[in-house]
């Protein structure tokens, strides 16, 4: 963990657990919400493109429930940051994060927003160093940018992890 | 009898519109996890801090243009069935009928033509 970023405030990401916490509802719940994730629109940068691929017919990501692109934060509960979060955009990042309602995750695509991808060096400035650190990520996908498949998979790996256990085969080996 | 078998059905379709309409609502409030936060409960969704106060006064100079259109195109309008029966008409009732009615628009083109909107200035003094 890097020395605590004085230009930059992290997101409240505080949460309260449901009034009635039942097991068995949260299971369910937990299947219905993973099946039907619904994105925040919103690229940064051109990780956002292939996003915009995994929207279109070829790739298709409707048929794993999270298409409906949406153009609030308050309709959203998944924000897939696709590409560089600099200084300037992060506090805009921190409040579409800290307005979307509450089963909330983050699926940070692409190597700019795990760790700052190319643009990290000594001595810049103008880049957050990974987006974890304003706002807690649940899935990282690595590429530069990644395929259209990383994005599906990493969409399988945050079901793995709202549900506990893998919905869609997995790939043959060749 | 007051209560027959068509106001049942009416009630209970009420009745399970109702359900259907607030018992999401209900069971989002019982079931799902609630966010805290300072950005939670801002009106404005683009990411963009709102600043400055919604109750700000607009000018709102389109205003005088629309009622320009009023006093002339909808006006004219008006005037296309007035001409069709007027030559049928008898006596001079239908006369002063139409003459109360341009004078009053009349008196809105005088209206803009005190505010100097003929005059094409670039902004209107309201």
């Amino acid at each position: 963990m890097a020395p605590a970023d004085p230009g930059v405030v992290p997101a409240v990401a505080e949460q309260t657990p449901p009034f009635v916490n039942i097991r068995l509802a949260n299971q369910f719940l937990d299947v219905c919400r993973a099946m039907s994730l619904w994105p925040l629109t919103f690229g940064l940068a051109c990780c956002a493109i292939e996003m915009m691929a995994v929207g279109m017919a070829r790739f298709d990501i409707s048929r794993f429930g999270a298409e409906v692109f949406r153009p609030s934060p308050r309709q959203s509960d998944l924000m897939i940051v696709a590409g560089t979060v600099s200084r300037k955009l992060a506090p805009a990042v921190v409040r579409l994060y800290e307005q979307m309602p509450a089963p909330k995750w983050v699926i940070a695509l692409g190597n700019c927003a795990i760790s700052g991808g190319p643009f990290y060096f000594e001595g810049q400035y103008g880049i957050i160093e990974g987006v974890d650190k304003i706002i807690p990520v649940d899935v990282y996908v690595p590429g530069c940018p990644p395929r259209p498949e990383g994005l599906l998979e990493g969409l399988f790996k945050l079901q793995e992890k709202i549900t506990g256990r893998r919905w869609w085969p997995r790939p043959a080996a060749k | 009898m007051v209560l027959d078998w068509l106001s049942i059905a009416i009630l209970s379709a009420l009745a399970g519109g109702l359900a259907l309409a607030g018992g999401p609502l209900l069971l989002a409030l019982l079931l799902a996890p609630k966010s805290k936060g300072r950005a939670l409960k801002d009106p404005y969704e683009c990411g963009m801090e709102p600043h400055g106060s919604a109750w700000v006064r607009f000018g709102v100079n389109y205003y005088f243009y629309a009622l320009i259109f009023l006093a002339f195109d909808v006006d004219v309008l008006y005037l296309f069935p007035v001409a069709v029966y007027y030559p049928s008409a008898e006596g001079l009732g239908a006369f002063f009928a139409v003459a109360v009615f341009l004078a009053v628009l009349g008196l809105a083109v005088l209206y803009f033509w005190r505010k100097g909107v003929f005059s094409w200035p670039r902004r209107i003094r309201v």
